[in-house]
Parts: structure tokens; C-alpha cells; sequence
């Protein structure tokens, strides 16, 4: 191996090429870049615009005699396509927003059928109250029956007691009646 | 004795396995079919007219709020996913991005009434309301590249739907300064040029005329893209490469009369995106509406869209987060080396609600 760089005609090609590319390019901007040129392309642009819209009409007007579809009216049935597909868009949207409304109504009666569960998990508890102060009350009812019994009761005594005094105190009586009877006995 | 060859040093040395390598990659070149783009997986979500709404889905969902990508009306959007291994969106996925991709398809003659209005308020809004419906995010981030950013950035400035943040890539918005030789700026705006008629006539730009349009503005002569692939043919990645963004430049796409007329006459000629003049429907396209993040993304080689057509942008716009960065790149470049993706990222991921 001698150590030289082995020889390669394709990067001089590409050398060579991006020289005369950008020459060539270089004469081509200079050359249009004037005023006369855009005046001529834009000629030239129009030149072609109404030859060929000519040829157009004619060809319309033959198509149209013998009763030839053209692109325009295949352009007129696309159109009609694409309204369709515009239709049926919008109708999605609005499945769309139904079906939004749907799911939040879901939510919304998800959220009733809570708190009605809780109404009624509530309802059965104050039920259960309900019974238990009632149970209370007939139980109360039958304390307070028992207490009037007892008061009766207690009057009974009370009466009993004063009936008991006055006994005492007419043996007291008595007896008092008899000492004196009896120290009045002695006496004499 | 020993015998020496007389020419000896005149005579080049050639490096043969090299010129093997470099026929036989021709020869596959010009015998296998096309090569393969826009492989990342990926679902139909909606479709109108030619239109199509694509889903890439995330390899790992990381970010809430899903990329909605909007390309070029010019070009077709596979060079966002040209390479399986440069691809901008394969990457995004990979970086646990939900993406989509509206792709505009290919108009015909009967799309010659479609404005650039139009394409804004019947295709990108609903595209975008599909992609929010489909992704159940409440929020998302528009990425728009080359004119695809110009019609993101129109389309903010009138949205009603959320959008977190705006990403704009290469865009012109400023037409003040135009590409391409002066005297033609100057017919195009004293009325010398004048294709209304002629677009009126055909209906759509042939593809084949676009191509051209974009041939005289950059180089009108092109062949070095051929010797560049002679000389470097050896090299086997480098010829995929050329053969794949070879495929993408042939494949232009047919631009509207509408929408043609109106990118020359508003756009350009009356810089009314500037100016907040430009029409969508009964509202005015004024930037000033934009309050999204936004992130602008000019390339210093793009000799297409100039930074100074970008960066405009930054003042028109109200929005108070707002970043704009200029990175070593061309016009295309910045989306087929998927330098794209790890920009996107770097910045988006701060601003995407990440799940974890």
C-alpha cells in the first residue's frame, strides 16, 4: 500500500456538478429576475389560461349534446358526497351530545338512586326507633300505671297513718282517761 | 532483476471493494421496488373527503394531553414517519406520546372551492374535536410544520376547543420577506403576476406545477442530489436515505385554486395573517387570540422559510409562555434525521400533564 488516499472520479463528478448547478442556476435568476420576463410568463400564463378555458367550454358543449358527463358534473356529484359526509357528521355530533346528556343524567340518577338508598337505610333506622320508643312509651305507660298504684297505694298508707294517729291518739286518750280514772280511784 | 512497472504513480489506484459496493447498491436501486414509509401502527380515527385522521398510539402513555400533528398542504406527511429508525412520530410514541396526524390527502378537481378557511373550519376543527373525543383528554398540543404551521397557528387564533400549546415548525407567518428573486416579489405585489384566471381554469395546481414552483424558487437546475448518490453509493444506509426522501420530493401533492389564491393574494401579497386580517368564516385570524404555550422552531440552513418569516410570530401572539429556538438544520432536515421528535419532547413534556 503506498498510503495515498485511492482515487475516487465520483467526488470530483459531484465537485464539478454542484459547480455548474450553481452556475447554471445563478444565469437562470439573472435572467428572470426582470421585469420584461414576469411580464411575458405572466402573458404566456394567460395565453394558456384562455386556450384552454376555450377548450373547456367546447368541450362542455359537445358533452352536452351527447349526454357525456364531464369532470364538472362528476366535481357536482363529489360535492353532493361531501355534504353528505358533512350531514352525517354533524348528526354524530349531536349523537355525541346526547349521549353526553345520557351519561350525565346516568350520573344524576346514579347520584338519586344514593340518596334515595341513604333515605331509606334512614327511614328504617328511625323505624326501628320508632318501635323501640314505642315499646318505651307502652313501657313508660305501664311505669306510670304502676306509679299511680303506688300512689294510691301511698295514700292508702298515708290515710292509714292518719288513721293510725288518731287510734294513737285516742289510746293516748285512753290511757290518759284511764290514769286519771285510776288516780281518781286511789284518791278517794 | 527485479522489474519495475514504468507508469507506476501515474496510474490511480482504486479502491475496488468500494466500486463493488457502489454498483451493486445502484443496481439494487434501480431493480427493488419503493421504499417503505409511514410504518409506525396506527388507526383510521376519522375521514372526509380525502382526509384522514390518524392515531399513533403511545408504547407507554406517559403525557395526558396528546400531539396533533398538521402538515404541509404542499407536501404528503409521510416524511414525519419516513424511517423506522428517524421517524418523528415512532419516536414520539416511543416517548410515551399519544400522536395524531391529520393528513389533508390528495385534492382533485372537484376540491377547487376549498380554501385554506375552509380546510381550518370544516376539516382541522372537526379533526381536532374527533381527536379530543377519541383520546378523552380535555386539553391538546398542536405541532404544525412548513405551512402546516401557518394553518395551526390561523386555526388557534380562532378555536374554540382547548389547546394547551402551540408548536410551529418552519412556518411562515411573516410574508413580508419573500424567497426567491426580488423582481418576482415585486410583480407578485404590484399585480404583474397574476394567476387568478389561471387557477380559476385548472381547478387544482398540478402536483407537477408545485414541484416546479419550488424548483424556481430554490434551484431551478437540479442534478446534484444524482452525482451526490454516485458518489456516496457505497455506502448502503446513505442510499436508503436518498432513496427515501427521493420518493417524498417526487411526491407532491395537487395544491387547491381556492386555497392557492388565497395563500398568494391574502397571504403573501396582503400579509394579512400579520395584520390579523385574514378571514375564517365571519372571524378575523387574529394572532393576538393565541394565549397557548407556544414554541417556535426555525432551521439556520432553511433557505425555504427564513427566520425572519418565523420569529414574527413571537410578538403577535398573546400568549405569556412562549419559546423560540434556532437549530442547526434545513427545511426538511429537522423532520427526516427525527431531530424533530427529541425537540418536541424536550419541551412539550414539561407542558403535557405527565401521568407519572
Amino acid at each position: 500500500m503506498s498510503g495515498k488516499k485511492p482515487y475516487d472520479p465520483f467526488e470530483s463528478i459531484h465537485k464539478l456538478s454542484l459547480l455548474w448547478e450553481k452556475q447554471i442556476n445563478d444565469f437562470i435568476y439573472h435572467w428572470t429576475d426582470n421585469k420584461d420576463f414576469i411580464k411575458m410568463s405572466n402573458t404566456g400564463t394567460e395565453i394558456n389560461s384562455r386556450y384552454l378555458e376555450k377548450f373547456k367550454k367546447n368541450q362542455e358543449a359537445l358533452a352536452g349534446v351527447l349526454n357525456l358527463p364531464t369532470k364538472n358534473d362528476i366535481a357536482n356529484v363529489a360535492t353532493l358526497t361531501v355534504q353528505a359526509e358533512e350531514k352525517i357528521e354533524a348528526l354524530e355530533e349531536q349523537i355525541w351530545d346526547l349521549q353526553d346528556t345520557m351519561k350525565s343524567q346516568n350520573k344524576e340518577i346514579e347520584s338519586v338512586v344514593e340518596i334515595s338508598k341513604e333515605i331509606i337505610k334512614l327511614t328504617k333506622q328511625l323505624k326501628t326507633e320508632l318501635v323501640k320508643t314505642k315499646k318505651e312509651q307502652i313501657e313508660t305507660k305501664e311505669l306510670k300505671a304502676e306509679l299511680q298504684e303506688m300512689k294510691f297505694e301511698l295514700m292508702k298508707l298515708t290515710n292509714f297513718k292518719e288513721e293510725f294517729e288518731s287510734i294513737k291518739g285516742l289510746l293516748e286518750k285512753n290511757k290518759e282517761v284511764d290514769r286519771e280514772l285510776a288516780g281518781s280511784g286511789t284518791a278517794k | 532483476m527485479a522489474t519495475e512497472a514504468p507508469f507506476k504513480g501515474s496510474i490511480p489506484e482504486f479502491d475496488y471493494q468500494k466500486e463493488v459496493d457502489r454498483w451493486a447498491n445502484v443496481v439494487k436501486l434501480l431493480s427493488e421496488p419503493e421504499p417503505k414509509v409511514g410504518q409506525t401502527p396506527r388507526t383510521e380515527v376519522w375521514r372526509k373527503n380525502k382526509s384522514v385522521l390518524w392515531h399513533y398510539p403511545a408504547k407507554q402513555k406517559k403525557y395526558e394531553i396528546p400531539l396533533f400533528f398538521v402538515y404541509s398542504l404542499f407536501n404528503k406527511p409521510y416524511i414525519l414517519d419516513i424511517d423506522p429508525k428517524k421517524s418523528v412520530i415512532k419516536n414520539l410514541t416511543d416517548m410515551g406520546y399519544e400522536v395524531y396526524l391529520l393528513d389533508w390527502g390528495t385534492p382533485g378537481y372537484e376540491d377547487k372551492k376549498i380554501g385554506i378557511d375552509t380546510y381550518v373550519e370544516k376539516y382541522l376543527k372537526t379533526a381536532v374535536k374527533r381527536a379530543l373525543r377519541h383520546s378523552e383528554a380535555e386539553e391538546i398540543t398542536l405541532v404544525g410544520y412548513c405551512l402546516g404551521g401557518t394553518i395551526a397557528s390561523i386555526y388557534a387564533s380562532v378555536a374554540e376547543e382547548p389547546i394547551k400549546n402551540l408548536i410551529v415548525a418552519t412556518v411562515p407567518i411573516d410574508f413580508s420577506t419573500f424567497v426567491g428573486p426580488e423582481k418576482w416579489a415585486e410583480g407578485l405585489k404590484n399585480g404583474d403576476i397574476n394567476l387568478d384566471h389561471f387557477l380559476d381554469i385548472y381547478g387544482v395546481v398540478p402536483s407537477k406545477y408545485v414541484e416546479m414552483m419550488f424548483r424556481a424558487i430554490g434551484s431551478p437546475i437540479y442534478f446534484t442530489n444524482y452525482t451526490m448518490l454516485l458518489n456516496r453509493a457505497h455506502d448502503h444506509r446513505y442510499v436508503e436515505k436518498w432513496r427515501r426522501m427521493n420518493k417524498w420530493t417526487l411526491d407532491q401533492v395537487p395544491f387547491t385554486g381556492e386555497a392557492y389564491k388565497q395563500f398568494v393574494n391574502e397571504l403573501v401579497k396582503g400579509n394579512k395573517l400579520v395584520k390579523g386580517e385574514f378571514m375564517v368564516g365571519k372571524r378575523a385570524a387574529d394572532l393576538k387570540n393565541i394565549r397557548a404555550n407556544l414554541f417556535v422552531v426555525s432551521g439556520s440552513r432553511d433557505n425555504l422559510v427564513l427566520e425572519e418569516q418565523s420569529k414574527p410570530i413571537m410578538d403577535l401572539v398573546s400568549s405569556e409562555d412562549k419559546t423560540y429556538v434556532c437549530v442547526e438544520s434545513g427545511h426538511v432536515g429537522l423532520a427526516l434525521s427525527g431531530l424533530f421528535a427529541g425537540i418536541v419532547d424536550q419541551w412539550a413534556s414539561s407542558r403535557s400533564n405527565p401521568l407519572f
